[in-house]
């Protein structure tokens, strides 16, 4: 049996519309019903390795031809979208069972994973802004489940799609005049084949979309309310895949439509556009990272982190060479992996503490949860990029870049970054799972199992790619021959000399017989026993038992010092505009007074004026 | 790379860093015109410390302190010692600068689930200090990357060897100073031994700390010394054509560092976040400006 794209889209959506009547009828079978189905696409889209293909399904929709295609690119970022979303739709079995409108939630969720397995196999720009759309309005649905102050998060998230929309909507009307076609492939041999158009024009408005969408500042101030007021299972998917699509969209209208030979030139003087995306990845990655530092809340951390390193994404897509490109989209699966794993982790402590989340009131729940806390930990060295963790190998790679192609200012940026992800994961973790357990916590219970498998799942991809990138750097490299670049040469434990060296296997083994060494040091020494918490150095003073737990204001020096600049401005500009917006809006509106008397003095004085422009000037 | 190397680079790291202990405290106590304890001391405290009975309060309290000793022995095998370098043909300067996160991180782990808020005060304390520090220790770092033109630790040394040692070229002669001034701070020794303050917050991360654990702390304080140097003396002083001229220029770097300690009183976090992100960031940015241009 061949698997073709249009054979898992129709899998896809139709099970989304059947996980809801499914669910009408039973709630087991629905559970069992949307994990069986995610599992068999993600294995669907495996089996798609390697057979880049091309069809049309309709050959003439308004004059336009319709086409669905899987390419290197396109498998790459759909095997990330059914990872997450499989992962994802297994965390949720426990977790939504409590809530109301599950039926609603699993249908939602399916529909926000077909469509964006739809958005990376569409062969044409239509199909894409289609699918897109489906995406982002699925995804509207989600981020209000929860209701409360998730309704105005999604509002804010739906108003600044529509705007992105509109700019994509633009740029592809204005592709479509210039070269007549919307077929990616078509529209990329004409591109090439000389007739320059105006571009630039379109690729920005293009960027306005996808910059919207995967968050970049300054179009990034819906991500943070969203993220966080969203379902944790979402949230895992949001940061996940939903925002690299905007990532997908950068990289195929860059490489994949315009070309790379194109692309270095585009822009006016010494202001490129590639290289103008490069500073915004750089403010991208530092700013919101210090600004996650100083969150209180476990989830808006992570979104602030989810901007910061969508920075290096961005970055490594802007410097325009194969391994940082390479570095970029390594970046996104890894990015997706562990992430997904942070944001189910807390979901899963939120869940066992009755929906707590704010980082001064946990502790100590290392004891209760410890499989939660390793795989945590397993994401968040991810998340900093420690060396056999997947995020070090693509951070190296996008470092390696910046440094040979002599950018050393936005290495620093991007290195400055990491010290700043090194201070919020550490808060993080040190605020929920360690210090002092509070004395309301005590009969906390471990995660279930279905929590707990996608987090070890999402841990062992994260240890496996940081200790054999060979193996997904394959894929990556295919990815970027496919887009007109010279891919770099692997080995299985990392570059050969000519990338420069890297052989993490060598370090795995040395890290190994050291830490064997270590420990058979610590036998033969002494002994020690363990103690109860309450059995610490306080100075011959009583410890407290409720809560004992240094976490308010970890940060403290810093955030007196810099908290005054680590605020979201630009948030604060939109809402401003959003309200003087609103007033000129009320005014305007007061012109339909429904009064029919005043419409008749309206048409009245335009005949007037129509008159008068008539016999003065002789127009018509 | 031959198998005795990998033998070899840890236990000069050991043995030296071991050695450093006792020299600074010895160096120390002439200056404030003390008699001091004898070299050795640090030998017999670790040695005591092995046999001393202990508590625990956990796994992660046990195994953050053996990460953090893996990382840095691991660390050292990337750092050409003069001709010792096992690891150097498996990554360059980036995989150290990562490596040396495994320390502190492992120790911060650790002590955060001794449930002391001590601990927890003091590793907030060394996170901010390390942003501090690492501001300027980056510019550093690539303006060295810069000015050879590599990513390979033993390219920059084999560069300095061949022409001129990286302190007296110009670009590079400003992030030496810069390198110097915070390189207090990076040992963790006053005036920035604020992380660990026994006065103020009962030694910080070790408050929990006793008997084989804090013996294997006080084993990878002794080598992050001898990396944080060794970086120092690979960077700026063009490492070493064999071991002996290498440790003595080491020795050389600490000697200054301690004298630096000897005579400074400990400052508030603040004022260690200043002080780092003043002189010695702005002498690292133009040195990493110059070295740019120059190219």
């Amino acid at each position: 049996m061949t698997v073709s794209p249009e054979a898992i889209l129709v899998m896809a959506f139709g099970g989304a519309a059947a996980s809801y009547g499914l669910g009408l009828v039973s709630a087991k079978a629905r559970d069992v019903f949307a994990v069986v189905l995610t599992a068999v696409l993600l294995c669907l889209v495996a089996l798609l390795y390697g057979r880049p293909a091309e069809r049309v399904y309709c050959s003439d929709f308004l004059g336009l031809t319709l086409v669905l295609r899987t390419d290197a690119l396109a498998w790459f970022f759909a095997i990330s979208v059914s990872l997450v979303g499989w992962l994802s739709t297994v965390f949720s079995l426990s977790y939504v069972r409590a809530k109301g409108q599950v039926n609603f939630y699993y249908f939602a969720l399916l529909l926000v994973n077909a469509a964006m397995l739809g958005i990376v196999f569409s062969g044409d720009l239509l199909s894409f802004y289609i699918f897109w759309e489906t995406m982002s309005w699925a995804a509207y649905l989600l981020i209000s489940y929860n209701r409360g102050r998730a309704l105005s998060a999604g509002l804010k998230y739906i108003v600044m799609s529509i705007v992105g929309s509109c700019a994509m909507l633009v740029g592809l009307v204005s592709l479509y005049a210039g070269y007549n076609t919307l077929v990616i492939s078509e529209l990329a041999a004409r591109i090439a084949s000389g007739s320059t158009g105006p571009l630039l024009p379109v690729v920005t408005a293009f960027g306005v979309g996808f910059g919207i969408k995967s968050a970049i500042v300054p179009l990034h101030t819906w991500l943070p309310d969203a993220h966080s007021e969203a379902p944790s299972p979402f949230s895992a998917v949001l940061s996940g895949t939903l925002i690299k699509m905007g990532v997908y969209g950068f990289v195929l209208v860059m490489y994949a439509v315009v070309g790379v030979k194109l692309l270095l030139g585009l822009g006016a003087g010494w202001l490129r556009f590639h290289s103008v995306l490069c500073w915004v990845g750089a403010i991208t990655m530092l700013v919101p990272t210090f600004i996650a530092v100083l969150q209180d809340d476990a989830k808006r951390l992570l979104a602030w982190s989810s901007i910061g390193q969508m920075g290096y994404i961005v970055l490594g897509i802007g410097i325009a060479t194969s391994l940082g490109l390479g570095g970029a989209l390594f970046h996104m699966f890894n990015h997706a992996v562990f992430k997904g794993l942070l944001f189910l982790a807390v979901g899963a402590v939120e869940y066992r503490t009755g929906g707590v989340r704010d980082l001064n009131e946990l502790g100590g729940l290392i004891k209760r949860m410890p499989v939660t806390f390793a795989c945590a930990l397993v994401g968040g060295l991810g998340l900093i990029g420690v060396p056999l963790s997947s995020g070090f190998v693509s951070k190296w790679l996008i470092y390696k870049t910046l440094i040979a192609e002599g950018h050393p200012f936005l290495a620093l940026a991007a290195l400055v970054g990491t010290w700043g992800a090194v201070l919020y994961v550490y808060k993080l973790l040190h605020n929920i799972f360690l210090g002092q357990l509070p004395e309301k916590y005590r009969g906390v219970e471990s995660a279930p199992v279905s929590m707990q498998f996608p987090l070890v799942v999402g841990a062992l991809v994260t240890l496996l790619c940081g200790v054999l990138p060979g193996i997904p750097l394959r894929a990556v490299g295919a990815v970027v021959g496919s887009l007109g670049l010279e891919p770099a040469r692997v080995t299985l434990a990392g570059f050969g000399p000519e990338v420069g060296p890297l052989n993490l296997v060598n370090i795995c083994a040395a890290g190994i017989v050291a830490a064997l060494l270590i420990v058979a040091l610590l036998r033969g020494a002494a002994t020690s026993r363990r103690v109860p918490q309450q059995d610490s150095y306080a100075a011959g003073a009583y410890v407290p038992v409720e809560r004992y737990h240094y976490t308010v204001r970890f940060y403290d020096p810093l955030e007196r010092a810099a908290g005054v600049y680590l605020r979201d401005r630009v948030d604060e500009f939109y809402s401003w505009l959003a309200g003087r917006a609103t007033r000129v809006f009320d005014v305007l509106r007061r012109i339909y007074s429904g009064d029919v008397r005043d419409y008749v003095a309206y048409i009245v004085c335009l005949l007037a004026v129509l008159i008068v422009v008539q016999m003065v000037w002789w127009i018509w | 790379m031959q198998p005795v190397e990998f033998v070899l680079s840890p236990l000069v790291a050991f043995f030296v860093g071991v050695f450093f202990l006792g020299f600074s405290r010895k160096l120390t106590a002439r200056i404030q015109r003390r008699y001091g304890p004898p070299l050795y001391q640090p030998v017999i405290d670790v040695v005591k410390l092995f046999a001393q009975r202990s508590i625990s309060h956990g796994v992660l309290f046990e195994v953050g302190v053996v990460v953090s000793l893996v990382g840095s022995v691991i660390t050292v095998m990337f750092i050409p010692l003069g001709r010792i370098c096992p690891l150097c043909s498996s990554g360059g300067l980036l995989v150290v600068m990562y490596l040396m996160l495994f320390g502190p991180l492992g120790l911060a782990l650790g002590a955060g689930e001794s449930a002391n808020p001590n601990a927890s005060i003091g590793v907030s304390r060394k996170m901010l200090l390390a942003l501090a520090y690492e501001v300027p220790f980056l510019l550093v770092i690539l303006s060295v990357m810069c000015h050879y033109g590599t990513i390979s630790l033993a390219e920059i040394v084999a560069q300095q060897q061949a022409g001129r040692w990286g302190l007296l070229s110009l670009p590079l002669a400003l992030s030496a100073l810069a390198a110097f001034l915070i390189l207090p701070a990076m040992l963790g020794i006053r005036p920035f031994d604020l992380v660990s303050a026994p006065q103020e917050i009962a030694s910080g991360p070790l408050v929990e700390y006793g008997g084989r654990y804090l013996a294997v702390i006080a084993i990878q304080g002794a080598f992050h010394s001898f990396i944080v140097i060794a970086l120092f003396v690979d960077f700026f002083l063009g490492g070493g054509t064999n071991v002996g001229t290498f440790l003595l220029k080491v020795l050389v770097v600490f000697a200054a560092g301690v004298l630096i300690n000897a005579v400074l009183p400990r400052v508030k976090i603040e004022e260690a976040i200043k002080f780092c992100w003043k002189w010695p960031v702005a002498l690292a940015v133009v040195s990493l400006a110059l070295s740019v241009v120059l190219r």
